[in-house]
Order: C-alpha cells, then structure tokens, then sequence
C-alpha cells in the first residue's frame, strides 16, 4: 500500500483540488482495493487495477459536487481565505539551487495551474502517461477508454498545456 | 531541406518514437529544433510533478477500515 500511497493521492489531489477531500477519496480508494482485492483479475496490472478504482472514485465526485473547473488557488468549495490556503497545492523543489528553484517553482505552478485548466479526464490521462509513465494501451484499459480516444485526449491535453504554458516558454 | 516536423511528430521525438529518417530533419532545421527543445522541456516538467503525499497515518486510517477475511469465511476488522 504505501508504494501506491502518493502516486494515488496525487492522482486524486490533481483531480479534485482540495487536499481534505483528496485523502477522504484516497481513503475510499484503498479501502475498496483491499476490500475488493478477490475481485482483482491478475491478466491486468496490479497498478492499472488501483489507478482505475482511484479515478472512478476522483471522478464521481466530481460528477456529484460540480468541481470541473478550478483553481489551483484552492478548492472551488472553500469558503474563507484560510481554506483557500489551506486547500491549494504545494509546489516544492528541493535540492537545487536558490535560481534554479525560483525558475522551477515557476514553471511548476506554471504546469500546475496548466494541468488544473484541462478537463478531468485530460488530466488523468496526462498524469498517467506522464507521472506514472503509462502505455497509451495500460491508460486505455484504467480508465476503459478506446485507445483512440486515449490518443486523441492526450494529443489535445499537450496542445491545451502548449498554449496555457507559451507565456512561460518565450 | 525536409518538411518542418507536424506537433505529433516532435511528440513522437519527444518520446522516443520518431522514425530517424524525420529526425534527421532536427540536424537541419533550427526552427524544428527550437519545437523540439520546447516540448522535451515540457514533457521532462511532467515527469518531474511532484507526487504529493497524504497525512501522516494515512495507511493506519485506512487499514482500521478493512475488513480482513477469516479462516471461516467470515471478515474482522
């Protein structure tokens, strides 16, 4: 469980954007894999298995609670300032140089605050491919998509991040 | 001088995955060049996202929700 721990968080946090409601769906998540691990059919990978149980969870709630546009200010249901800081992403860059880690937490809020501006299932697809380092087929059999329009989500994801991102890439 | 490269095949480039008889067009053209800079720096910015990590005793949250299966058949918390 703990090697899947942040990987399925991260997917869930960059889904609904509020970290509270991310760990609750997170929580959701791994109970269901555990709870349901004789229903696992080991022809598919392990990991494709939790990402799809992640994401349907992600997803639904948004489906419930309207969150497909927001901020990576914080979450769209905060109600003072105080939540909106407390629910927005935390962007950190150990390790590099005081330069280096300004121009890369720039270009990290940059991506982030592209990513939040997709559509959500663009975005799994995006984290997926990039962050986990998904095949286009393993992403087609999570999130069940045809592997088309897996490829064609992902084409149209990078163009959006293209163009969110060209003031920061001149 | 070769076509400049389409987007899908500096994604490609940017993957791998581009056949080197259009790559070759990258040693010649420096517009070309310049794309493909641009987008190996945003998919090399992707794969560097932070995985952000849940609250400390996440895994004991969840576990104390688990139901495990017994011998019998039956399940415990």
């Amino acid at each position: 469980m703990r090697r899947y721990e942040r990987p399925v968080f991260s997917l869930i946090y960059r889904i609904v954007r509020d970290r509270a409601l991310a760990e609750d769906l997170a929580q959701e998540t791994f109970i269901k894999v555990l709870n349901g691990i004789g229903s696992y059919r080991p022809e598919f990978k392990f990991s494709s298995w939790i990402f799809k149980i992640a994401n349907n969870v992600a997803i639904d709630q948004l489906r419930r609670r309207s969150l497909d546009t927001l901020s990576l200010d914080g979450s769209p249901m905060a109600e003072t300032a105080d939540r909106m800081g407390a629910t927005a992403l935390q962007i950190g860059t150990p390790g590099e140089s005081p330069l280096d880690e300004v121009q890369a937490r720039e270009l990290g809020a940059a991506i982030e605050q592209a990513i939040a501006r997709l559509r959500p299932e663009y975005r799994s697809c995006i984290m997926l491919r990039h962050v986990e380092g998904f095949s286009y087929e393993e992403i087609a059999e999570t999130l069940e998509l045809p592997l088309g329009t897996v490829k064609t989500y992902i084409h149209r994801a990078r163009n959006e991040l293209r163009e969110y991102l060209a003031h920061v890439r001149q | 001088m070769t076509n400049h490269l389409t987007t899908e095949e500096l994604e490609l480039w940017a993957e791998g995955l581009l056949p080197a008889t259009r790559t070759m067009h990258l040693t010649e053209c420096t517009l070309c060049r310049a794309e493909a800079d641009r987008e190996r720096t945003l998919f090399l910015s992707l794969s560097q996202l932070t995985r952000f990590a849940p609250t400390a005793g996440f895994a004991d949250r969840v576990m104390k929700q688990v139901r495990i299966p017994t011998r019998s058949g039956e399940f415990q918390s």
